[in-house]
């Protein structure tokens, strides 16, 4: 990986995406290649999975798993091969993360909207312990239609929590159909803005600006718990994927959509 | 003396909090009916106010236990284990050892039904890795948390509302699997746990029978082998519980006699198939045949 150019790694991790989807025949391939360039710098710079008392990476929206461990590959950080295993009985790499199985991962999720409030039980704990981790969450734009979402929004403000970002991967889609024909967001900014955030909204592709928010948070730049919108592209990465949520997520992926996919990709 | 089996656990967790630092305590507004207020009082820094907001106490409370912490997270059993996709993701998927305690199961009075849990314990049960206890008196409760503060995992402790004269024998031990049989009988075996454990001893008293009473206040796991042997020994066995019929006391016991093809004669009593209504709490257990006069009744038409 040393040499390669960040834009560069984050085409092999899509690769990586689409190999394991292609050879499990299932999985969510639209929402994994939105948030690639999301998981990949925040485990670039925030989390040292060698280190004892580490930062923590909270995947929120857990079924973004595939762009997650295509990451960790990318980052020699699983076994080899071990992509071919995604979705498969014994796997490390389950459907969702499972924390019993994948000790790399933080918490488990799949069930939307919890993991926020494990960020700030992680948070806590760093508190009492005086060891100032940082922790990293990241949401899907549908999941924060969970009312739990709000009820941790509400806390962080309310106690000033400033060792959690949260990202949103803003891909626009959902499950079914597109946020704006399933529940519209009115006002968002302004609503986390309003729980006692500050917030920022970027190119969430744009590894620059993503590093740049990630070094300053890193540094304890805010004085207030931190919130950032990141302007994705649901399959980003592939022509026929990119806004088009047949491929949320993907029953049987064709060996012809796998390969146009890969040569797009190369 | 009398204690209410929730002042035992709070006075409890305060003497397990001065020696286990990892103890911390969430709460959802109601510390003080939970008596969780004692470990505010006596450790704030590691007390956690969460509000009204149980989805995110469950998560909190997961995070904590995650980094290695052991969190008692304590609400109204009807509110906090109604949280079921939380608690089935943030702890029992990730394995991660938090204590949630429910209190004000069974009949608690004139807040009625949406405030008393009579479907817990059958809910928890179907929780992987979950241990779950029920303890019966005040010195039981002492004995039982301090086994929660010891065990490393998610664990389901039910705590009553309810005062209860300490009527366990003076050298009474809660072991985890293994429940004790308080009495000793013959034929007949009364099972029960909680507050009416004691209702079931006292009207079992008034009954001139061998009739042998078993606390079963570990409710999950249990070692199989030890409840076989005493099961084998009775023909008539009856469960009593502050809990519905599904899924509860009753279940865990018709379960083993189903799967071991034992052949016997089996009541399950508790709660229908219904919401409870609002009363005092004794005129709640007259009415659903928990008091020690139904009680006596129904174990001399049993026996």
């Amino acid at each position: 990986m040393i040499n390669k150019s960040p834009s560069k790694i984050c085409k092999n991790i899509r690769k990586k995406i689409l190999f394991s989807i292609y050879n499990a025949r299932s999985g969510h391939v639209g929402p994994s290649l939105s948030s690639v360039e999301l998981i990949y710098s925040i485990i670039k710079l925030g989390i040292n999975y060698k280190k004892k008392n580490r930062n923590k990476f909270i995947l929120s929206k857990g079924h973004a798993a595939p762009a997650l461990y295509a990451t960790l590959d990318e980052f020699k950080l699983l076994k080899k091969n071990e992509l071919k295993t995604l979705r498969k009985v014994k796997s490390r790499l389950q459907g969702h993360p499972d924390k019993k199985k994948l000790n790399l991962v933080d918490t488990g999720t799949g069930a939307l909207g919890q993991g926020l409030s494990i960020s700030i039980g992680y948070s806590l704990s760093s508190n009492l312990l005086k060891l100032n981790t940082k922790i990293f969450c990241l949401l899907g734009d549908g999941e924060i239609q969970e009312g739990q979402i709000w009820e941790s929004a509400m806390y962080i403000g309310a106690h000033n929590i400033k060792n959690i970002i949260v990202f949103i991967d803003g891909n626009k889609f959902q499950n079914e159909r597109s946020i704006a024909e399933t529940l519209p967001e009115k006002n968002l900014l302004k609503k986390w803005q309003s729980f006692g955030f500050i917030t920022k909204k970027i190119n969430g592709h744009s590894i620059n600006s993503i590093e740049k928010i990630i070094n300053s948070f890193m540094k304890n730049k805010n004085n207030k718990p931190l919130l950032v919108y990141c302007d994705t592209i649901k399959g980003k990465g592939v022509s026929f994927m990119e806004n088009n949520n047949k491929f949320h997520s993907v029953k049987d992926l064709s060996e012809e959509n796998y390969k146009k996919a890969i040569s797009e990709l190369s | 003396m009398s204690l209410s089996i929730r002042e035992a656990f709070g006075l409890e967790l305060v003497r397990l909090g001065k020696k286990n630092k990892k103890i911390v305590a969430v709460s959802c507004d109601l510390k003080d009916a939970c008596k969780l207020s004692f470990f505010f009082d006596k450790f704030p820094k590691r007390s956690f106010e969460v509000g009204i907001a149980e989805a995110n106490a469950v998560g909190i409370a997961a995070g904590l236990a995650l980094s290695g912490f052991r969190p008692y997270l304590a609400s109204f059993a009807s509110f906090i284990t109604g949280k079921n996709v939380e608690i089935r993701t943030s702890i029992s998927y990730n394995n991660c050892g938090v204590v949630i305690v429910g209190t004000h199961g069974g009949l608690i009075g004139p807040d009625g039904a949406t405030q008393s849990s009579f479907q817990d314990i059958a809910v928890m049960r179907s929780l992987p890795y979950f241990e779950i206890i029920q303890p019966s008196s005040p010195k039981e409760t002492r004995q039982a948390v301090a086994y929660s503060a010891r065990s490393k995992k998610p664990l389901y402790l039910r705590i009553a509302r309810n005062e209860v004269m300490e009527f366990l024998p003076k050298n009474y031990k809660f072991k985890m699997g293994f429940p004790a049989l308080i009495k000793k009988g013959k034929k007949n075996l009364i099972i029960s746990s909680g507050p009416i454990l004691s209702n079931c001893y006292y009207a079992s008293k008034k009954i001139n029978k061998d009739i042998a009473i078993m606390n079963l206040s570990s409710i999950k796991p249990l070692n199989e082998k030890y409840i076989l042997k005493i099961l084998k020994k009775y023909k008539n066995i009856i469960t009593v519980e502050d809990h519905s019929t599904i899924g509860g006391l009753g279940s865990v016991i018709a379960e083993i006699i189903a799967k071991n093809n034992l052949n016997k004669n089996l009541k399950i009593h508790g709660i229908q198939d219904d919401f409870i209504d609002s009363d005092t709490p004794s005129s709640l257990e007259k009415h659903y045949k928990l008091d020690i006069n139904s009680l006596f009744k129904i174990f001399k038409k049993f026996f």
